[in-house]
């Protein structure tokens, strides 16, 4: 029993950690219809930035807060000057995200180097209910995807902000005869998605330690989680993340990592292949 | 009387070129062909086992090309073909103990083809016409999947992949890497290439710049638009095995790389900047790239993959057409395809 409940928290804490990085992709790709190939770079430089700023002697935290920021600017910074180039041509935006990723990639491997840097987790130790342990940053990692995803939902469903994201990806030649900046509404909803993507970085590089291709099996566990959720919805992308989140991180309790590992990206394409809408379909929040 | 007046009057678009200047393309062609048989000459021993390396590349190179430049199929994964024909002939050779190149070279090409097959009929053919991003997310998931396969299987040998596969054989010789592998491999890619450049200029190569360029329309013209995409996909996976079978002799040994992301973006970054849709853009992105790469890999191999991504979003943002647009003129670079059916009959009268 006690087994069990250990098993679920873990698959559970896994599942959060995918939910965070999808959520950024999800959204970028739902409300813009860019397949962004750098998503996973974004991760990358969040996990970078923390470990920048705790090795500099200042407290992992810090870094934790300051990367979405950083990613955020980052990220504006890009969609003023490359991403929105290509909006009229979604394979060209592949392409280019795509580079622009390995620029990024490949600086952050110039300055650490093939190394893998550990960052020490900000809150150690464990939550002990009777004889079972719970480590207190998954937990605090489950807690603060949830917090995300509620404020995420909020800020798209409930405010004037989330309002015109959503007027612009339905409709945006009527959104800017309304008087709706698509163009502001398009820099701020990928700077959006990739600060989402820093604090993802940010919050599991004490996880999985810092390494250059970080980003690459997040990049592609993200795109099928987002393919088998729905593009074009919030619920979409967050409900495929838990259920590749689930299965990548229950299946290797029950066969070899490396067959479950390849079995859950198979198993993903061939759902998407028979149902290519995904879990969720329709459009908005 | 009539007649004569009105083909002077409206010759077709391809003629006046014809007439006036001479046509760019072929003299590339035949330039870069004369460059590749002289090189062993000039170079030294160990550039020209590196130079070996490059046409293999570029054979490789050549498979991509025909995907996307052509048809429009973004393939992230051209690099399972690449690899799994290299992994199959080093089993082969290892297991079988079977070197002869007429039999190692078709069995690499077969591998290709029937993993691309596979591949390519999953992904493309169906009730649900596949979006390009389900096919450049399955091809890349087919890609990592693969390579992580073949670091875990111990029969494959792991992350150490299969070191010292035997040389190729001819009969009683052994054909080892130098000047003999490097004619060898440059005979083939020459016949690859003629062969791709005859099929990507007939009426099928005509029907597959429709897909790329207009994928509906060509499907209302009653065109079975994924078995066209099917079947070139395939004859794309099989020359990316040839090109995985003779990297794999080549080496000497094959490892998990061969199948990866790594590999299958790299080809992506040749094409683009070659030019993708012109086969000869392949090959020059190719020797472009590798050459730089590795006269800057000694003092600058820490920057040189920046640099790499800086001039591919350069290239993707100001040159779609890729380096080759640069000499190659728009109308040149599309091309003309097959023979018009009443080209013949004015040619006559």
């Amino acid at each position: 029993m006690d087994n069990l409940f250990v098993a679920l928290f873990e698959i559970l804490s896994f599942g959060a950690i995918v939910v965070l990085v999808v959520l950024g992709l999800g959204i970028i790709a739902s409300m813009m219809g860019i397949f962004n190939f750098a998503q996973g770079e974004f991760v990358l430089l969040g996990a970078y930035v923390t470990y920048i700023v705790h090795s500099a002697g200042a407290p992992v935290w810090i870094g934790m807060a300051a990367a979405p920021f950083v990613v955020g600017a980052l990220g504006f910074v890009l969609e003023r000057s490359i991403v929105r180039r290509f909006y009229a041509a979604p394979i060209v935006a592949m392409l280019g995200t795509y580079a622009l990723g390995l620029i990024i990639r490949e600086i952050v491997r110039g300055l650490i180097g093939g190394l893998y840097l550990s960052v020490p987790e900000p809150l150690g130790g464990s939550v002990n209910i009777g004889t079972m342990h719970f480590s207190s940053w998954r937990l605090v990692i489950i807690l603060i995807t949830a917090l995300v995803m509620i404020g995420s939902y909020l800020l798209l469903a409930r405010t004037a902000f989330g309002l015109r994201i959503r007027a612009s990806l339905e409709n945006p030649a009527l959104a800017r005869a309304s008087g709706i900046s698509t163009n502001a509404i398009y820099g701020a909803t990928f700077a959006f998605g990739a600060a989402l993507a820093g604090l993802a970085g940010a919050l599991i590089v004490p996880v999985f330690s810092l390494f250059a291709d970080l980003g690459l099996r997040f990049l592609i566990q993200g795109f099928v989680a987002v393919m088998v959720g729905g593009v074009g919805s919030f619920a979409g992308p967050v409900a495929g993340a838990g259920v590749i989140g689930t299965l990548a991180a229950a299946l290797p309790w029950i066969i070899p990592p490396v067959i479950a590992d390849v079995l859950v990206f198979v198993l993903a394409i061939i759902f998407i292949k028979f149902r290519p809408q995904g879990l969720i379909s329709g459009k908005g929040v | 009387m009539t007649e004569t007046t009105q083909t002077t009057s409206l010759p077709l678009p391809g003629r006046v070129g014809r007439q006036r200047r001479w046509r760019v393309l072929p003299i590339i062609e035949v330039a870069v062909l004369v460059i590749a048989v002289l090189l062993p000459f000039v170079l030294k021993d160990y550039l020209t086992i590196y130079a070996t390396r490059v046409l293999i590349l570029c054979l490789f190179a050549l498979s991509f090309d025909l995907v996307w430049g052509y048809a429009g199929i973004m393939s992230f994964g051209q690099a399972v073909f690449f690899g799994t024909a290299g992994y199959g002939v080093a089993l082969i050779a290892r297991d079988l103990g079977v070197t002869s190149i007429l039999l190692v070279l078709p069995a690499g090409l077969l591998i290709g083809f029937a993993f691309a097959l596979l591949l390519g009929g999953f992904l493309l053919l169906g009730r649900h016409p596949s979006s390009v991003i389900f096919v450049s997310l399955g091809t890349l998931t087919g890609s990592y999947a693969a390579d992580r396969v073949a670091r875990g299987w111990y029969y494959l040998g792991g992350q150490n992949g299969i070191p010292s596969i035997p040389p190729m054989t001819l009969g009683s010789y052994d054909i080892t890497e130098g000047p003999v592998y490097y004619y060898m491999t440059l005979g083939i890619l020459l016949a690859v290439y003629l062969l791709c450049r005859f099929l990507v200029r007939s009426q099928f190569g005509l029907a597959l710049a429709g897909l790329r360029e207009n994928e509906q329309r060509i499907a209302f013209f009653g065109y079975q638009v994924q078995r066209l995409k099917a079947i070139i996909f395939s004859f794309a996976g099989a020359v990316a095995g040839l090109a995985g079978s003779l990297y794999a002799f080549h080496e000497g040994f094959v490892w998990p790389n061969m199948l990866g992301v790594v590999i299958s973006t790299q080809v992506v970054l040749y094409v683009l900047f070659g030019g993708s849709g012109t086969l000869i853009g392949a090959v020059i992105g190719t020797v472009a790239i590798e050459a730089v790469s590795f006269w800057l890999s000694n003092s600058y191999q820490d920057i040189w993959p920046i640099i790499l991504g800086v001039l591919l979003l350069l290239v993707i943002l100001f040159r779609p057409a890729g380096l080759v647009s640069l000499i190659l003129s728009e109308r040149e670079r599309v091309g003309n395809f097959g023979r018009l059916p009443e080209e013949g009959d004015r040619g006559s009268s």
